[in-house]
Order: structure tokens, then sequence, then C-alpha cells
């Protein structure tokens, strides 16, 4: 097989292409109108290429890596891989982006940026995709800059801040010193300088793994004769600057914040930044680094650090688990209430990853599939949110019975979306989070109970929020001051067909035994420890469902509300310590700064150089011949003593 | 007689039969200058082909560029660039040192006239000055060039190598301009006629390197890697003179002028690299060819990109403005920004300097590319204009197209570079 090449192409390229004459006629209210079809065709082509990969292309190594030249010279290449995760990956990504681009056809009409809008929006699906299919390290590094570069253009696209329903909190509330409340364009900002902030240091560790490992394919490197050679203290520095990368991406704590105030973009933008891209991109990594590293294989050779990295992220991800839990259990906004449950999910799956270390590979199967089951529910959840922001013209949870009604289908869906996400035997998380539960039993032994009561007490959290955002949206919300319940035809066509990819998961995979799944998924499910778990569940979900607000809680809402009071450190402790070191800068260290860069020692060495150097161009031939005889006299007296001597 | 040669000595003929019939008919000198490049370019064997096709676009550009000016010397100045041209994609396949000095004295010498030609009459005091400086110049590297031939017949050369060393690299430097034997450049670039300039800082910058390169890599001994450090150091003191002159400079041909010699320094390293990579093996002289591929992609590479630029610019110097968006692409080509031309020349040769250690130079390197972002980009700004379909853009069009051809990353070019610089170390 030699057209892979053509496949990839079209995989990557389709999107960015097919969104470059939109681009370029920004200025052309006719064309802005119609070349969205072509852009959503762009993305429908990377489905086809991604499904094609899926059927067609080998799964094992070394067979499913394909390799192109491309720096010369560094050894540095295109390296692509079709193995087991990316191939199922690609699919879930590619899919879910055409989804909620058929979605956004009706949803961003009549905006005011359609060409903006595209454009990213196609960007960040190639990118994604290229961090999805990249087995060299640098290659996906570009891929990720690339969902830095597009989630900034998204998230800041209503950049005017003129328009409150794209806020989040509530304008002029204030806390303390600061106010609650963000605009789009801050949205985008605080997006890219959180993930900026993480890129560095990963950016340091893929050069240090270039440099000690002289090869950057992730299924190539000797992970284990890497941390052997850079010993505890290098595997833990190494593996701490990745991670920081894939933490300020997937917004774990404490760099959940910007995925808050995220939800200032359009809710399409939302939907996939949570389902498939972006914070899934940091969980996703993490999974296919650990898959090749293997560590559970390297417990016969003396690498201490490893497990101390591994425990780390297990706790940053069951920590993430609980806190975005309880913060989305006193939410109110429709978004940001779903962003927070996204964020508690990704910890889940950050925290089911780092098990395998003890588990082995099963606990990496069960943190992928719930990322796919997560995508497609959540994706779901944000489109209905979408269509609701838009019938209700309110950003926040409302809508009765009467409501409900009217909006049969967002009900339905959201129905299914919350039921087969939260883990209610026997939908479909039920039989992936009965995995999960298997695995932090397994974790009892070396690390005590607390991995698992922190997973059960996320869970049931988990479904109480869930069962909020049904409720209060459908059931026993206000009354919308404003309700528009006819048209978005594209819209709920989009919701539907995510939503239906949950029942296919949990029938034609599950149900019926694929044997790409894993078959441990059927037997933990059957455990009567995952049932009873699963039962609590269904319990917190109902009693959420009947009872969606507690007044008497109201001050303890308000804390979650307010993210325990985390932005603080964001947009209070951060700027305020900036400005501290910075006033000491220029109080004590500027002048010696300023006169060193600014003013005084550099500037004068440019001026003294470049006098020399204009002085020397006197116009006079004589002069030049004199000049140039000197110096080739003087360099050739120099040869002559230095010839002698060497 | 050879095939190849055959057909050089063909395209040579025709070239002059061009010249002579373009006295009666001008248009003649530049369908032969063209025929005899393209004869030129199928002599090109498949080793040295990419470089034999940059060699003959820009020939047929630096060609066409001719035609913005009325010259005295009109047909025959179609005759003097397609020798240079010629010359030019000659000189990579020879390793004959007669040959090789052969070379550089016929891109040498069209020069001094085309220096010269201007709009209603010559440029004299140009002329002179420039001639000056190249006769000494080629005085200094074909003594040089000898004197280290003749070391090679001898058991220890000492000395005399290191004179011819230093003599052959001085007299590449005062050929192309680098500092501190640059005084020429900044004088000639600003007062001959943009249009000759754009030759002279391109097409014939390409040989000069190339005859110093051969002929330090034929004669390399054990003393080579103890005398690099003076090729070094000359690069280095010629991007800050350049950098640091370009600037502070305010008339355009003055801020090119300058910018040619820091591009020659950062040419100049490759220099540094290839005889670093001798080694003595069992009392035999040994060509170790890991890095000299990456040496010479580089500098030829950076070459093309200092090539397409000149001739944009000083094009656009002489057309009073190009197209906006085609100058702020030449000027990141110099820059270096990826993946136009100038980045991967800059990346190849940094590449061989880490290889062989020296990382000071690195950093120096890079320290002047950063500083020479500020001119390059005020230069694309004052240059830029609106679009409008005349010779100068159509110029500028073709030698961006030439710095975007690197978008494919040109491993293509690197390879051809490696399979050269294997039957370098075969002929020695």
């Amino acid at each position: 097989m030699n057209y892979e090449w053509i496949i990839f192409l079209l995989l990557f390229l389709a999107p960015v292409v097919s969104s470059i004459p939109i681009a370029l006629t920004y200025k052309s209210k006719e064309w802005t109108e119609k070349l969205p079809y072509l852009s959503v065709f762009g993305i429908f082509v990377s489905v086809l290429m991604s499904l094609y990969i899926f059927f067609s292309f080998p799964e094992n190594l070394p067979a499913c890596r394909f390799s192109y030249s491309w720096i010369p010279g560094t050894g540095i290449d295109i390296v692509l891989i079709t193995d087991y995760l990316s191939r199922y990956m690609g699919v879930i990504t590619a899919v879910i982006a055409f989804f909620i681009a058929v979605y956004g056809l009706d949803y961003m009409r009549g905006d005011y940026r359609p060409s903006w809008y595209w454009f990213f929006f196609n960007l960040f699906t190639a990118s994604m995709l290229l961090v999805v299919y990249s087995d060299n390290l640098f290659l996906l590094f570009v891929g990720w800059e690339g969902l830095g570069a597009a989630s900034w253009g998204l998230i800041g696209h209503w950049f005017r801040d003129d328009d409150e329903i794209a806020y989040v909190g509530v304008p002029k509330r204030k806390v303390g010193p600061l106010e609650l409340s963000w605009p789009p364009s801050f949205g985008g900002w605080r997006a890219i300088s959180t993930i900026r902030f993480g890129d560095v240091p990963m950016f340091f560790a893929i050069a240090a793994i270039w440099v000690f490992a002289g090869n950057l394919n992730i299924s190539e490197i000797e992970w284990g004769t890497l941390f052997v050679t850079i010993g505890y203290a290098g595997t833990i520095i190494l593996l701490l600057c990745f991670l920081i990368g894939l933490f300020t991406k997937s917004a774990q704590v404490p760099f959940s914040e910007w995925l808050m105030t995220a939800m200032t973009g359009p809710t399409t933008v939302s939907a996939l930044l949570h389902s498939a891209t972006m914070v899934a991109a940091g969980a996703f990594v993490f999974i296919k680094l650990t898959w090749y590293i293997e560590p559970w294989e390297l417990a016969h050779i003396p690498v201490p650090g490893l497990e101390h990295v591994y425990i780390f992220v297990l706790f940053v991800g069951l920590i993430s688990g609980l806190y975005g839990a309880l913060s989305g259990s006193g939410m109110l906004e429709r978004k940001v209430l779903l962003a927070a449950s996204t964020m508690s999910s990704i910890g889940l799956m950050f925290a089911a990853a780092a098990a395998s270390f003890w588990v082995g590979h099963f606990a990496l199967l069960v943190a992928f599939w719930y990322m796919a089951v997560h995508a497609f529910a959540k994706a779901s959840l944000f489109l209905v949110s979408g269509h609701l922001i838009h019938a209700t013209h309110s950003r926040f949870l409302c809508g009765g019975l009467e409501f409900g009604k009217r909006m049969k289908t967002p009900f339905i869906v959201t129905i299914i979306a919350t039921t087969f996400l939260v883990g209610i035997p026997p939908l479909t998380a039920y039989w992936v989070k009965s995995g999960m539960d298997e695995v932090m039993e397994h974790l009892i032994h070396p690390l005590g109970l607390i991995p698992l009561i922190l997973l059960i007490l996320t869970s049931l959290v988990y479904a109480g929020i869930m069962a909020k955002f049904l409720s209060l949206n459908f059931i026993k919300g206000e009354k919308p001051h404003h309700e528009h319940v006819e048209g978005g035809g594209l819209m709920k066509l989009g919701y539907l067909m995510m939503v239906s990819v949950l029942i296919y998961i949990l029938f034609y995979l599950v149900l019926f035994r694929k044997e790409e799944i894993p078959h441990e998924f059927i037997s933990a499910g059957g455990l009567l420890t995952s049932f009873g778990v699963g039962i609590a569940i269904l319990a917190c979900y109902c009693i959420a469902l009947y009872k969606p607000r507690i007044s008497a809680l109201s001050k303890l809402g308000t804390f979650f509300n307010d993210r325990m009071y985390l932005p603080f450190v964001n947009d209070y402790i951060l700027p305020k310590t900036g400005f501290f070191v910075s006033h000491l800068v220029q109080d004590y260290g500027n002048r010696g700064i300023d006169g060193f860069f600014n003013t005084k020692v550099m500037p004068g060495l440019f001026e003294r150089i470049s006098k020399g150097i204009r002085t020397i161009q006197t116009g006079y031939l004589t002069n030049y011949v004199k000049i140039v005889l000197g110096l080739v006299m003087i360099f050739l007296v120099i040869a002559s003593i230095g010839g002698m001597w060497i | 007689m050879e095939l190849a040669m055959a057909m050089m000595l063909g395209a040579l003929a025709i070239l002059t039969l061009g010249s002579i019939f373009s006295f009666k008919y001008r248009q003649f000198g530049f369908y032969a200058a063209i025929v005899a490049l393209v004869i030129g370019l199928a002599a090109c064997p498949g080793r040295s082909l990419y470089y034999g096709v940059f060699i003959f676009a820009i020939g047929i550009i630096n060609l066409v560029s001719l035609n913005a000016i009325k010259s005295e010397i009109k047909g025959v100045d179609y005759g003097l660039v397609g020798l240079m041209a010629l010359a030019t994609m000659y000189i990579i396949n020879t390793s004959d040192l007669a040959m090789v000095l052969a070379a550089l004295v016929l891109v040498s010498v069209p020069t001094y006239i085309l220096v010269m030609i201007r709009e209603g009459g010559a440029n004299v005091e140009v002329g002179i000055k420039y001639i000056t400086f190249m006769v000494f110049a080629t005085v200094l590297f074909l003594i040089g060039a000898i004197i280290l031939a003749y070391t090679k017949s001898l058991p220890d050369a000492g000395l005399l190598y290191v004179l011819g060393y230093v003599m052959l690299v001085l007299g590449l430097s005062l050929e192309v301009g680098v500092a501190p034997l640059h005084e020429w450049v900044p004088d000639v670039f600003t007062s001959a006629d943009p249009i000759p300039i754009s030759i002279i800082a391109s097409l014939a910058k390409i040989v000069p390197f190339i005859a110093a390169l051969w002929i330090l890599i034929y004669t390399a001994n054990s003393l080579t890697a103890s005398i690099t450090i003076f090729t070094a150091v000359l690069a280095a003191i010629s991007m800050f003179t350049g950098n640091i002159g370009a600037l502070t400079s305010k008339e355009h041909a003055r801020v090119l002028a300058y910018s040619t010699v820091a591009n020659m320094g950062y040419v100049l390293t490759c220099i540094v690299v290839v005889p670093v990579v001798v080694v003595i093996e069992q009392g035999l002289v040994v060509i170790k060819p890991e890095f000299i591929y990456l040496a010479l992609a580089g500098g030829l590479l950076l070459l093309f990109a200092n090539a397409a630029g000149k001739i944009g610019f000083f094009n656009a110097i002489k057309g009073e403005g190009a197209y906006s968006p085609l100058m702020y692409m030449l000027a990141f080509s110099f820059i270096g920004v990826p993946p136009l031309m100038g980045f991967w020349g800059k990346l190849f040769i940094l590449l061989s300097l880490v290889e062989v250690g020296y990382i000071w130079l690195v950093a120096l390197l890079v320290i002047n590319s950063a500083i020479s972002i500020p001119y390059y980009v005020r230069l694309a700004s004052e240059l830029g204009i609106g679009w409008k379909a005349n010779l100068t853009n159509f110029i500028c069009l073709a030698v961006v197209v030439i710095t975007l051809i690197t978008v494919v990353p040109p491993d293509w070019f690197l390879r051809g570079m490696e399979v050269l610089a294997q039957t370098i170390s075969i002929v020695i």
C-alpha cells in the first residue's frame, strides 16, 4: 500500500483548504453565507478518510507506522500511526466535528464574522486530527499549537463583548475586590495565556527527549532506557514538564479557570472543545504516551521516579474530578455547569490512565473508552444547551415542563445523554465506569481506599449535576422570559446524530460484545460492587431530578458556583504577584536592566560600532586600498607567526 | 571528450555567436543565452540536477531583469550573464583545479563590465573601484589556491599551508565582500545601477564559495582543524558588521549592501565546517562526508535565497517599488522564517556547526538573524506598494516562487548534496 499519504493529506488538509475560500471572501456577505457548506464538506472528507483508515489501515506495529521525510538533517520526520488508540480517536474526532459543523450551519447563521469562525473551526479539527495520528512528538506539538491558536480565535470569537449572553458569570457581581464576570475577549486571552504557560515546559520536555533518546517517535522510544539514563530526578523533571502541558490543556487543577471562561465562545466551539479536541487532547496524549511507556512492564527496572509521577497524576486527576463535580453542583449557567462536569470527567480519565502503572493495560482502555462515551454525550449536551440559549435567549438554566413539552427533541436528547453518561446500569457509561471502579479497587493494596472513595464521591455528585441540568432546563426550571421554539432543524439534526452514537456504542459494541471492546467491561459490570455503585448513582440522579436546588445549601452552592474562589488565583493573586515583581524590578532592578539593554551599554555599543563602520566608508578608493592592504598584511603576518607556532 | 563537456563548449559557442549577432539584432543575445543555459542544464549530471535547475532559474531571471535597463552594450550583456551562469553550473561537477579556477575567473571577469552598465553611458568610477578590488581578490585567491595545491605534494606543509589557507580565504572574502574587507561593497552597491548589482549580488556570489570549498576539501590536512578558527572569526565579524551596518543605514541599496556582507558571513561558516571533518586514520587523510553535505546544502540554499532576495529587492529599487506581499516574503526568507528557503539554508548550516562543535558560532548566527529582522521588515515595508502588472513584479514573483520551493522540505536537495559529498571523498 503506497497511496496512504494521499489519505493522510486529505485527512489533515481537507478541513483547512476548504475553509480558506470563506476566509478570503470575508468582505462578501453573499459568499460568506454560501461557503460554510464547503467548510463542512471539508470536515466530511476527513470523516471519510478517518473511516477509511479505520477499516483499511493496519493496526499493529510496525505496519501501522507511516514515516515521511520532514526536517532533513535532524532525524525529525512526519511519522503517523494508525494503532488502536489513533484509529478510534480519529473517527471520534472527525465524526463529532462533522456533527457539530452541521449544527453550526444553523447556529452560526447571521453571525458577524463567519469567515473567522469557519476558518478556525476547521483548523481546530485538523489540528486535533494531527495530534491524534502523530507518532512523532514534534509533529504532535505542531498540532498541539494549532489547537492553542484555534482555541484563542474561537473562544474570543465575539471579541466585541457587546452581548451579555456571551459572558460568563453575573455582570457586576463582586466578591471582595474581584468582579466575577468575564467577557469573550478575556476568555480567549485567558485560554491562550494558560495554555502557553504549559506549552513551554512541554516543548522543553520534548527537546530533552530528543537529546536523551535520540528519537521522537512515541512508539519507538526506549522509554525504560531513557528513564534509567536520566535517573530519578531527571525522570520526574522530564515528565512533570511534559505533564504541565497536558494539565493546562485539559484544565486540571489548578489550571481549570480558562475552561470556565472559555464558555464565552460560541456553543459549537464549547461542544468541540469539550468532547473531542482541546481538553480531550491532554488526556488522550497521556493515554497514548502511557500506552507505549508501558509502566507496568517497567516494574522490574529500578525507575523509582516513575511511580511517584503516576501517583501524582492519579491524585491530580481524582482531585480535579471531585473539584469539577462539586463546582458544577452549585452552578446555574448552562454551559459553565457542563464545563465543570467536563473537567471532572477528564480528571477521571487521567486518574484511570495513571492507575495503569499498577493495574496494567486494562486501565488505559477504561480511560480511553470513558473518553469516547463522554465525548458523544457531552457534545450532545452542549449542542442542546446552545439550542436552549437560542430558544430562551438566556445562558442560565431555565425551562419548566411546559417548555420541555414544546422542546421535545432536546428534552429527549438530554435524557439520553445524561443517563447514558453518568453510569446508570445498564446504559453505556455504566460498563466503562464499572471498569473504572474495578481499576480503583485494584489500587486499595498499593495506595489505600482514598482513590476509590474519591471516584465514587465524584460519580455521585456528577450524577446529581447532570440530573440538575435536565431538571432545571426541562422540568423544574423557571419559566423563560423569552421563548423561541420554532426552527433549528439542522441544530436538532446535529445533536440527534450525536446522541445516537451513544446508543450505537451500547448495543453494537458493549451488549453484543464486539471483540474490539474488552470483555472485562462486561464482567466488571456484573460485579455486585459495581452494580451497587450504579444503583447509588441512579438514586443520586433521581434525587437531583426531583430536587435540583436545595435552598438550605444555597451558601455552599454559591461557594461552589464561584469555583471555590479559584478565580482569585488567576485574576487576583497572580496579577498582584506579577505587579509586585514588576514594581520590584521597576524600583530596584530597572536602572541596571534598562541601562544595559535600552539606554546605555547596548545602544552605546551599537552606536560606536555603527559609527566605526560608517567612518570607514569615505568614498575614496585610496583609503579603501590602504585599509584592505593593511588588513591583508596584518592577517598574513599573524598567519605566518601562527603557522610557525602550529 | 565526454558528452557533458562537449555540450558546455557548444553552449559557449552559441553564447559567443549570440553576442556577435546581437550587434545587429539585440534580441539574438537574449535568445542565445537562454538556449545556452538550456544546454548547460541538460549537461548537468543527476547528482547536481537540482543545483543546476536553481542556477538556471536565477540565470533566466537575471537575463530577463536586464530588460529593465537600456544598456549601451545590450545584447553582449546577455552573453556575459549567460557565461556566468554556465560557469556556475559547471563548477559543481568538476574536480579539476584548473577548471575550478577557470570557472572562478569566468564568473568574475564579466562582472567588471556589468558593474559599469548604466543608462546612457558607462559608470567608470564605480568600475575602477570594483575592478581594483576584484583583481586584488582574484590574485590572492589564485595564489592561495596554488600554494594549497602545492602543499599536497609536501610531506610537512606547515607554515606554507597556513599561508595558502589564509590567502585563499582573504581572496574569497574580498571577492564576495566579507568584513573587514568589505569596503568596496556599500559604495559600489549604492553608486551602480540596481540591475547589474542584482546580478553581482546574486549569481556572482556562488562560484567563489564553491571554488574555495572544493580547494579546501581537496587540500585538507591535519592542520585544517586548527586554522578554521581564523575563518570562524572572520565570519562572525562579517555578520555583525553587516547587520549593524544595515540596521543603521537608510538608503535601500546601502542596506542591501550591508545585508550582503552579513549573508556572506553566514555562508563563510560553511568553510569553517568542511575541513574540520578531515581526520587522520592510520596515517591516511580521510574526509568524513557526514557533515560536508549539510554545510554544502546549507551554504548553497542560503546563496540561492540571497540571490532570490537580492534580485527581488534591487529590481524593486529600480522599479520604484514592488507588490508588498512579495517584498515581505523575500524579507521573511532573508530573516529565516520557515519554510522559506533562507530558513533551510540557516538551519543546515547551524546543524553542521553543531556537529563540529562550533556552538559559539551557532549562537552568534542566531543572534545576528534576530538583529536583521528590523531592517528587512523596514525594507519590505518601504519598498512594498500595490499590485501592478509590470516587469518588476513579474521578476519579484518569480524569485518568491524560488524561495517557496522549500515548502516541500528540501530533503531532495540534501540527498543530492549527500551524493555529491560522497563523490568528493571518492576523488580524494
